[in-house]
């Protein structure tokens, strides 16, 4: 599928409707079943295909609706890995989570959704994935006693399940690692993860790194300095950053850092209800694109939608269009 | 009739006992219609304040739209009730509902029945924060006076010092990290008389060069106030530190209005005494049913002829009078002078009452919650098996907490000093407000709410009793980031 100049998509998760989370949570209090949550998912995944077919997204996701968090729906699905169930009140709480012993290889079932999102829309997709970085610092390990290895052992039992999603069809895998931000001192182990994880995948993938959206808020403060130079080690296509809300401040970090990454530019406040104009739009873009030639730039919110009102979420990537096409037609297109 | 009696201090329960006693007597020997006893509730509390906004026998009506529901409530202050008059109090205020407009009569309304939160009386608190000197001159002592304990707890030195080592180890906590911001930015909403963030800095600074860190130069201390009077005079009590403090006229609801250019950048954020004199609304729990508490502000007809007298007005102007205080203030209500002017101020504040009537909601969905807000979170709250029940939604305290805590650096922290209900039964236990504290108002906050609030927006809420002083009912709430 051929993609515009500046292919406009999201990080990931769209609006979580305050129906769905209520729903979710009288799952865990057994007053609904799974069959029934299934069903509640399989709709609201349809809505959000749509909306964001509507704004005119290129690329879309299925807006990480069956995801109570960015971690149980991995750690749920991991073999090897122990939940309580009892653990959480309200659906986006964290499962207490423990790795008691080496992590066996199976499937973890992703592919199921992967095609789901497909059979549904005609646009380009994508499919995001928890990194192993952020993983083992909400899985509580008492098997490796040391975070990379039991980070590595995730990786190769996830890498399998990257090869299963390209099966379905995955050509756009992102990888959420957010905690590198809140733990810089780890990235040189972390990119070691990184290559082991995406070792031999068949498709686009995309780094997002971010400082923490967790309740809507940063977990984290600080620059992308530390990612550098370590993370062009990294065996990936693109890295997506948060600029809208930080600044473009660190878009000089490319000029200091030459590479031939693909850059996903945040161009949306993901963590404030203020909806921007496609001006506003498209001079981040413009700034962008004083570091990143057009050919290598993407275009995002700064993070996922989840937070976010729906209505403010669909007014936020409609305004993302129509900034980026505004830049488009300023470059010829 | 059904009888109700909270828990009492142990000194009032013989009183409790009579006061019961002679209502059941008074029930019992004819003298109230029997329609009226069938849906007859009497509650029986000690209110905690000595000046509130209840009369010692009070009716309370229910209504369902326009409609008057027959069941009945009458509270009895155990404080107020005089045992001579109760039995005829009590028989009268029966005969009221069977005749309102006679009851209406003996009353001066400022105001239509109306939320709690919306009432005058919230005009009244602000008058007096705006025009503080005016009621202290007249009054002869500073607000701080009328606190328990005669000052602000806020104002304890160990208090500050613990405070202020806290905040050291958290600086020196980034400053490993190399994630110490160039500008460390700390806040303090509701400044009162500005000793709190005098001592504050003071200390902050004797540490730093104790330690020998360079913080102190770097700390920008903001105190923010919705009242000018006060602001003035935190100015001159921290002016040691005027480099360093800046002032900041901030609505306490909404900081992060003023404030949002320092969003996600504060890492110290403290409160005292401010949660408790911000709006409120109430619900009621009345056999499983939900109500919603509506006021309207009365004085008795008698006493308001008694003030207009004594300031020199027609009995006739007295609300007029009233609602052009709230306008203009005090220097300017009355052409006479100023000081009649605060007379009249202060003695009609001293008289008003509030009026209640349960509006029936059909359930937890229909409270009016602050934007933000998730009705489930009340419905958790109160929980499935509560069949009575009187607490506060602390509607501003919400409020104030969900356009405060956006201000926050990712480690920083929100410190609140108030009285709070920690756990939703203990509202079971006694009054909780509101009361009258000089010219102002004070409510117990719903901690219970605010804790469940601020897991919602990502902040685990913990309350600490105030162990500094001894009798203190305060307690520290402090945030701590949610994982």
């Amino acid at each position: 599928m051929s993609l515009p100049t500046l292919p406009t998509t999201v990080v990931g998760s769209y609006s979580m409707p305050g129906w769905l989370e209520r729903l979710k949570t009288e799952y865990f209090a057994r007053r609904i079943s799974r069959q029934e949550l299934d069903e509640i998912h399989d709709a609201a995944v349809k809505a959000a295909i749509k909306d964001q077919e509507v704004c005119g997204l290129d690329i879309i996701t299925d807006g990480e609706l069956r995801r109570d968090n960015m971690i149980d729906y991995f750690a749920e699905r991991l073999p090897g890995v122990q939940t309580d169930h009892t653990s959480k009140k309200f659906y986006y709480d964290f499962f207490d989570s423990v790795v008691r012993g080496k992590l066996p290889m199976a499937s973890l079932r992703l592919a199921d959704d992967f095609r789901f999102l497909s059979s549904f829309t005609e646009r380009g997709t994508k499919f995001c994935v928890t990194g192993p970085h952020t993983l083992v610092k909400r899985i509580k390990d008492e098997h490796y006693k040391n975070e990379e290895a039991f980070a590595m052992d995730l990786a190769r039992v996830m890498n399998m399940e990257l090869k299963e999603l390209t099966r379905a069809g995955a050509r756009h895998i992102q990888i959420d690692e957010p905690y590198y931000s809140g733990f810089p001192e780890d990235l040189q182990w972390g990119v070691r993860v990184l290559n082991t994880l995406v070792e031999g995948v068949d498709a686009k993938i995309a780094l997002h790194v971010c400082y923490g959206n967790r309740y809507g808020k940063p977990s984290w403060a600080g620059n992308y300095r530390y990612l550098f130079p370590a993370i062009l080690d990294a065996n990936i296509q693109q890295l997506t950053l948060e600029f809208a809300r930080r600044g473009g401040e660190d878009l000089e970090l490319f000029k200091e850092n030459p590479n031939k990454l693909e850059l996903g530019v945040g161009v949306i406040d993901v963590k404030t209800h203020e909806v921007e104009t496609p001006e506003i739009v498209a001079e981040r873009l413009r700034k962008a694109l004083k570091f990143v030639p057009p050919e290598r730039v993407f275009v995002l919110p700064d993070c996922g939608l989840l937070h976010l009102p729906r209505e403010v979420a669909f007014a936020k990537l409609r305004t993302m269009v129509l900034g980026t096409k505004i830049v488009r037609k300023e470059l010829g297109g | 009739m059904i009888l109700h009696v909270k828990h009492i201090p142990a000194k009032q329960t013989a009183l409790a006992a009579s006061v019961a006693s002679t209502l059941v007597t008074a029930a019992g020997d004819g003298q109230v219609q029997p329609r009226l006893l069938e849906n007859l509730n009497v509650h029986l509390d000690w209110v905690q304040y000595k000046t509130n906004f209840r009369e010692a026998i009070s009716l309370r009506r229910a209504v369902r739209g326009e409609e008057v529901l027959p069941w009945i409530e009458v509270g009895v202050d155990l404080r107020q009730v005089q045992q001579e008059s109760l039995k005829t109090e009590f028989v009268s205020a029966l005969n009221d509902v069977a005749d309102s407009a006679q009851a209406s009569k003996k009353r001066v309304y400022l105001e239509p029945f109306t939320p709690i939160r919306s009432g005058v009386i919230w005009r009244f608190n602000e008058l007096f924060w705006k025009h503080l000197p005016l009621w202290e001159t007249a009054s002869g002592h500073g607000f701080e006076t009328a606190l328990p304990g005669g000052t602000s707890d806020a104002n304890h030195p160990e208090a500050i010092a613990d405070a202020v080592a806290d905040f050291w180890t958290l600086l020196k906590d980034l400053e490993g990290h190399n994630l110490l911001p160039p500008e460390i930015f700390a806040l303090e909403i509701g400044v009162g008389t500005g000793q709190r963030a005098a001592a504050w800095l003071n200390r902050f600074r004797a540490l730093d060069r104790e330690r020998g860190t360079q913080y102190y130069p770097r700390i920008r201390f903001l105190l923010a106030d919705y009242s000018m009077a006060t602001l003035n005079r935190a100015m001159e009590a921290v002016s040691e530190h005027r480099e360093l403090a800046s002032f900041l006229a901030v609505d306490a609801l909404d900081p992060f209005k003023s404030l949002s250019f320092l969003r996600y950048k504060v890492l110290s954020i403290h409160l005292t005494n401010v949660y408790d004199n911000l709006p409120t609304d109430e619900i009621v729990v009345r056999d499983g049913k939900l109500y919603f508490v509506e006021t309207r502000a009365f004085v008795n007809a008698a006493h308001a002829a008694r003030i207009c007298e004594s300031v020199g007005i027609a009995p006739a102007e007295f609300v007029r009078t009233a609602n052009r205080l709230l306008e203009v203030g005090p220097q300017h209500v009355l052409q006479s002078n100023v000081e009649q002017g605060v007379k009249f101020w202060r003695s009609v504040w001293d008289a008003i009452h509030l009026e209640e009537r349960f509006v029936a909601i059909q359930s937890s969905l229909d409270a009016p919650l602050p934007p933000g807000v998730k009705p489930a979170l009340l419905e958790n709250l109160i929980g499935e098996g509560v069949q009575n029940q009187r607490f506060h939604i602390s509607s501003g305290a919400l409020e104030s907490f969900l356009n405060t805590v956006p201000l926050l650096h990712p480690r920083g922290y929100l410190q609140v000093q108030d009285i709070f209900v920690t756990k939703f039964e203990d509202y079971s236990k006694m009054f909780r407000g509101p009361g009258k504290m000089d010219g102002s108002i004070v409510n117990w906050v719903n901690g219970a709410l605010l804790a469940e609030v601020g897991a919602q927006a990502g902040y685990d809420v913990h309350f600490a009793p105030f162990h500094y002083r001894e009798g203190s009912r305060t307690s520290t709430l402090y945030t701590t980031h949610r994982e």
